[in-house]
């Protein structure tokens, strides 16, 4: 039979994860304060002890919860950091 | 169990992977292996029990001695469809009507084993779901999960008197259709129309398939004309519903909609269609009674392609990039005609600035409607309070004030007597504003606001930061003394948007 799909395929193609980190030792991580209420308690915690573990930490922050990350904040991540973490909160 | 030392039937029969098979082709060759015979069909619970439970088993019986065949009393595409999606590891055969083999077999409900020796005799038989019964009969050890039985259902071959089968034949296709829908995923949990071509070029009309709405968060599907469409016709909806949909969509894949948000978002929101103007009634859409109930096609295919487009081409479906923990019911299909006969007030696409006779969509972001009876009051300050003290535990019941949209949805009744003493609908809408208040020391516990939490504990702290949160419709039938508010969806920055009907 001859379906027209809803779907858009080329959106439905998942992006392979990246290579997982073998080690935290020198490496630069950003962390990102998704602006909800106490995400930035959490990233205090977790900054102090990836620091203690020898990364290199640095904050970034998006505007807003509800949408995604600005392009520009996006690239300047990945201009920076080799790893990330998002601070999700709740 | 019984054991009959009889011979088992011959028979030839397609199987799934293209070529016929004999029993004298499946019977074993060393003396002493069996071969087990598992005669099931898609619609019964049961069989598809002992096909999720048994058929991964393939592999291991054959290594035990015993070989796995599935006789499915279904066409090859649909015995392949339910084996593959139960994760069946055999041999799998289709036998359509007559069912010639399961009667020969003497096969009267699903499942029904049956073991045959090397020699071609019938060597054990078991019907239903009997975990003790196909221990005695297999080589193997069977999951030990509950249930460990359960009665099977009426064979295929045990209702069709004669073996004529042309009107089960032609449901059977209907059915299959159906069930590919649902295996290729282009569903909301309900059974669609199939997006066949022809359906689709109707609902298109002379539209150009390839133009876009734009990419559809959050997986950016492209939102042509043509997948449009095609949601459309999967809700169901009439072509003359279509510009309806086109509309409700572009203000959807409005930025200052943020569907992103809504759509992957914990919390519940889905959108809300509501329809102003003429074209309510060309359509058919009900605004009267039950307006937020199922009954009518329009408003209800009309919603739920809206949800469809989201869903499928957006990608955003619960348990994928669709994160909420609960959702609600209208996340299915939400569509609201205003009944602005029934109203004292102009209707909402007129206070948002449209002509009365221009058709109109209005899409917000919402929650599931929450009711609110009153039939005591009879001066429209009551009356407001009432129906304002229904949205006072929106979000949370501490959560004020809660910066996001109410729509109330007001019933006739109820319009006429807030309207009674002459109130606008502007003034429906601050009386429930500087009603519902409370002190800041009630509201000071769970989930609050800072401005809760910096406010001195007698001050009054409103429901809604504004009166512009607070939107009035009216729908509903001419009795009845319910109204409803809806929403809210909070933190989702998602403005409701308005939109004349035109393509």
């Amino acid at each position: 039979m001859d379906y027209v799909s809803p779907f858009d395929e080329q959106s439905r193609e998942a992006e392979p994860l990246a290579p997982r980190a073998s080690s935290l030792d020198g490496a630069r991580i950003a962390l990102l304060d998704i602006s909800k209420r106490r995400g930035e308690e959490f990233l205090d915690h977790l900054e102090a002890r990836l620091r203690s573990a020898g990364a290199q930490v640095r904050r970034y922050r998006k505007p807003t919860f509800a949408r995604p990350a600005p392009h520009d904040l996006i690239e300047e991540i990945a201009r920076d950091a080799n790893l990330v973490v998002e601070a999700l909160a709740d | 169990m019984h054991v009959d030392a009889t011979t088992a039937p011959d028979f030839e029969l397609p199987s799934v992977d293209g070529e016929p098979l004999s029993l004298a082709q499946l019977l074993p060759q060393v003396p002493g292996d069996t071969l087990l015979l598992l005669f099931v069909h898609a619609e019964c619970p049961t069989a598809r029990l002992t096909l999720r439970r048994l058929g991964p088993l393939g592999p291991e019986l054959a290594a035990a001695g015993t070989r796995l065949v599935v006789i499915a009393e279904e066409s090859v595409a649909a015995a392949a469809r339910l084996t593959r999606t139960l994760g069946v590891d055999a041999t799998v055969l289709a036998q359509e009507a007559p069912w010639a083999i399961s009667k020969a077999y003497d096969v009267e409900s699903v499942p029904t084993a049956v073991v045959v020796d090397a020699s071609g005799s019938i060597a054990g038989r078991t019907e239903g779901w009997d975990v003790e019964s196909l221990t005695d009969l297999l080589p193997v050890e069977l999951p030990n999960d509950e249930p460990r039985w359960k009665p099977g259902c009426g064979a295929r071959a045990s209702y069709t008197v004669g073996g004529e089968s042309d009107s089960l034949g032609a449901s059977g296709d209907v059915t299959e259709a159906h069930e590919d829908m649902f295996e290729r995923g282009w569903t909301d949990g309900l059974p669609v129309v199939p997006p066949t071509a022809e359906n689709v070029e109707r609902m298109l009309g002379e539209r150009n398939p390839a133009d876009s709405l734009g990419p559809v968060p959050p997986g950016m599907g492209e939102a042509t004309l043509e997948r449009v469409a095609s949601c459309a016709v999967l809700a169901g909806c009439r072509p003359e519903y279509f510009p309806v949909v086109l509309a409700a969509v572009r203000c959807v894949l409005d930025p200052a909609f943020n569907v992103h948000g809504q759509a992957v978002t914990t919390s519940p929101p889905g959108q809300i269609v509501i329809v102003n103007g003429p074209i309510r009634d060309e359509l058919g859409l009900n605004s009267g009674m039950g307006a937020l109930a199922s009954g009518a096609r329009a408003n209800l295919t009309i919603g739920r392609a809206v949800r469809l487009v989201v869903h499928l081409t957006g990608g955003a479906s619960p348990s994928s990039l669709d994160r909420a923990a609960l959702g609600h019911p209208g996340k299915l299909s939400f569509c609201i005609a205003e009944n602005e006969e029934a109203s004292p007030w102009e209707p909402l696409h007129v206070e948002r600035g449209f002509q009365p006779l221009e058709s109109t969509v209005t899409v917000m972001a919402g929650d599931a409607p929450s009711s609110v009876s009153d039939h005591r009051s009879i001066s429209p300050a009551d009356l407001a309070a009432t129906i304002g003290w229904g949205a006072a535990g929106g979000w949370s019941p501490f959560m004020w004030p809660m910066d996001a949209n109410s729509l109330f949805v007001i019933s006739p009744e109820h319009a006429r007597t807030l309207a009674s003493e002459g109130w606008s609908k502007r003034d429906v809408r601050e009386a429930i504003y500087a009603e519902v208040r409370r002190p800041a020391r009630d509201l000071n516990r769970g989930e609050t606001t800072p401005v809760v939490e910096q406010a001195d504990p007698d001050e009054l702290i409103a429901k809604w930061p504004t009166v512009d949160r607070i939107h009035v419709i009216v729908a509903g039938g001419e009795a009845g003394r319910f109204s409803a508010v809806i929403g809210p969806s909070m933190s989702m920055d998602a403005s409701m948007l308005t939109r004349r009907i035109e393509e």
